[in-house]
């Protein structure tokens, strides 16, 4: 059963002027398989195209070329309404001079359905989302998160395949949002439709997404589920974009030592040198005299060994920001702070000289000018 | 003084000039019901009459009833005094031109104005402009050209020629520049997704437009509805040249008939501007309940 499957291939999209002459392209040609049932997140900054690509995947944007099929039927030249799909918007598109009732009966009404069956259809998804009690209501007297769940509630009753997700949770409150999060992840659960899902919050697109496809600029730069792109970023911006607070990227140059490779870093003062030892090794000796970028998660430096190799650095505390159980700690490197999650409910002040253990199995080498990992 | 003392002060000063205010606004619109209600043909020019000035002679006049009056004081000699054309007729036509013109100007400017913010095409930056500069021309100024092309049509079509109320509507319904521009700058205000939710609940670009922008944008339309009804009930230039025999004019130009070179009837006149008022009024009262802004509130997320 694949009716729920999206297949894009070589999409592009160019905006044009009112005259016909290109003048943006979005979307630079991309490709993504999304299976039925999957529950796909498009993360990326602004602009890179993540809203664009699921809006022609709705077909509120023309397709400039490729296409896009849903379970297996090229849809590019279908009506919105004929593809099978539902969308949430970010501003919740309530129609304000409409009942709750009737924004989520709209579509079965354009439809000439029967009046039972409306009813029926309605009433059974309201009580799910717990709606029931507002349905005379207009959308101005319910909360936001209230509002957000009619938008859902019109989208579920619509039964379409595939599920379209436009940012539905960044016009609410911090509490509502991790909320309404795992209301969403629920109701994937529940219904097991394909969703895909639009957002430019790394922290939604890990916690929610069986697979994740980060974008920039029109391209996108990797497709994995969260702990691989976590564990294995493909490339320099990846590595930066997934994860809070982001991966440690230090500039330097690899150096052929008596004992072994050493990472030394560019800079006058504060230089680190870390050995490359184990796994990086021989991807380090493909860059020996050469800029690498050393990359190492926040999460991978902590004031005791951690399993794997380790290795001891003493760094001078610049900021540090205590959380509570850990420690933010920013220490002065040579191109930079490096940032250490330090467990434990230590203070450090600026100016302490602290040693910290670097975890080498978790490192990530980066070639500065493909900006690709290296393998 | 306690402060007590001085909010009081404030308070008293406030009112008084807000009444002050209020008079002097009211006080041309008080002069001339008053003359409309002294006896005789006097120009506005009171706002209190002693009790032995008052008739209602103008106003019996205006209503078509006969009354009447003494034309030599000597002999006590009467007369009937009685209109040529009843003074409603012009009413009834004012009426019926306003309501049918600021009918159409909101079916044309609407879904002009929809094709503007909504549709891309080629010009339409341009032609966005030149309606911008059309409407600085008031309507007035081509006063000849629809003499000329009312005469030509006349000619083929008898029903919409000089002379008749459907010419004269046509003629009405060229002023649609500024209207578009108000209602397109409302319709930008009303995001996108709202249409877009609706294609993909399955609406047509018609049924959208009808069953989601429209009642969205009520309070525009109530606005541009009751400008251009109060625009064209008031309107004389137009409708002094297009209409001709006395039982096509408008109240506009039948008021002014009542001003002969000779004799001024202001008595006349001011009840009949005074009467041009109240469906103005009724309109506006009617009208209002739709200009409550924020109509969008709560569908969308600002």
């Amino acid at each position: 059963m694949s009716e729920g499957s999206v297949q894009i291939k070589d999409l592009v999209k160019t905006y044009t002027d009112d005259r016909g002459r290109p003048t943006f392209t979005a979307v630079k040609k991309i490709n993504l398989n999304i299976d039925n049932g999957e529950f796909m997140v498009l993360v990326g900054p602004s602009g890179c195209g993540k809203t664009t690509t699921l809006r022609m995947v709705a077909g509120l944007e023309k397709i400039s070329s490729g296409t896009i099929s849903i379970g297996e039927r090229v849809v590019n030249d279908l009506e919105p309404k004929d593809r099978g799909i539902a969308m949430v918007f970010q501003n919740y598109a309530l129609y304000p001079h409409m009942s709750i009732f009737n924004n989520m009966a709209f579509g079965l009404q354009l439809a000439k359905k029967k009046k039972d069956f409306i009813q029926e259809t309605v009433s059974k998804t309201s009580r799910a989302l717990g709606l029931d009690s507002m349905l005379e209501r207009k959308p101005q007297a319910l909360s936001g998160g209230q509002r957000q769940r009619v938008a859902l509630g019109r989208a579920i009753v619509r039964n379409p395949q595939v599920f379209l997700f436009d940012e539905p949770l960044s016009n609410l409150d911090a509490k509502m949002r991790v909320q309404m999060r795992s209301e969403i992840s629920r109701l994937h659960t529940q219904l097991g439709n394909t969703m895909i899902y639009v957002t430019h919050d790394q922290v939604e697109a890990m916690t929610m997404g069986d697979r994740i496809c980060v974008m920039k600029d029109g391209l996108i730069m990797q497709v994995a589920d969260p702990l691989t792109l976590y564990r294995k970023p493909e490339n320099l911006f990846v590595a930066g974009f997934i994860g809070s607070p982001p991966m440690n990227l230090l500039k330097g140059k690899v150096q052929k030592r008596d004992n072994g490779l050493f990472f030394v870093e560019s800079a006058e003062k504060d230089a680190l040198n870390l050995p490359l030892q184990g796994r990086l090794e021989p991807l380090a000796a493909k860059y020996v005299d050469k800029d690498v970028v050393f990359g190492i998660r926040p999460e991978h430096i902590s004031n005791e060994p951690q399993e794997g190799s380790n290795t001891p650095v003493t760094m001078t505390v610049d900021i540090s920001e205590p959380m509570g159980s850990e420690s933010l700690v920013y220490m002065k490197a040579g191109t930079g702070n490096v940032i250490a999650r330090i467990h434990g409910e230590n203070l450090y002040h600026q100016g302490d000289k602290v040693t910290v253990q670097l975890n080498l199995d978790k490192v990530s080498l980066f070639d500065p000018q493909t900006e690709n990992v290296i393998r | 003084m306690t402060p007590k003392d001085k909010l009081l002060i404030r308070k008293i000063c406030a009112h008084a000039f807000l009444i002050g205010f209020i008079a002097l606004v009211l006080a041309p619109f008080v002069m001339v019901v008053t003359a409309s209600l002294r006896k005789g043909n006097f120009a506005p020019s009171r706002v209190f009459l002693s009790p032995n000035e008052y008739s209602l002679e103008h106003w019996k006049f205006v209503l078509g009833v006969p009354y009447e009056e003494v034309v030599n004081a000597a002999t006590g000699e009467k007369r009937v005094i009685r209109a040529g054309t009843p003074p409603l007729l012009w009413f009834w036509n004012s009426i019926k031109v306003s309501l049918i013109a600021s009918t159409g100007i909101i079916l044309l400017s609407g879904t002009a104005a929809y094709a503007f913010s909504r549709l891309k095409f080629r010009f339409r930056k341009p032609t966005l402009v030149g309606l911008l500069i059309l409407q600085m021309f008031p309507l007035l100024l081509a006063l000849v050209a629809f003499y000329v092309i009312l005469d030509f049509t006349g000619q083929y079509l008898k029903w919409l020629g000089l002379n008749t109320h459907p010419g004269l509507i046509m003629v009405y319904l060229g002023g649609i520049s500024s209207y578009i521009w108000m209602i397109k700058g409302y319709f930008d205000t009303i995001p996108l997704s709202m249409e877009e939710s609706a294609w993909i609940d399955g609406a047509s670009r018609f049924q959208t437009f009808v069953r989601i922008l429209l009642p969205m944008s009520l309070p525009i339309f109530a606005v541009v509805f009751i400008l251009s009804f109060i625009g064209y009930m008031s309107e004389y230039p137009v409708a002094s040249v297009v209409l001709q025999t006395s039982d096509n004019w408008t109240l506009a130009v039948g008021a002014n008939s009542f001003l002969y070179e000779q004799e001024k009837l202001w008595g006349r006149f001011a009840a009949l501007a005074v009467l041009s008022g109240v469906p103005i009024t009724v309109m506006f009262l009617l009208c209002q309940r739709f200009v409550i802004g924020g109509l969008t509130s709560g569908g969308v997320k600002e």
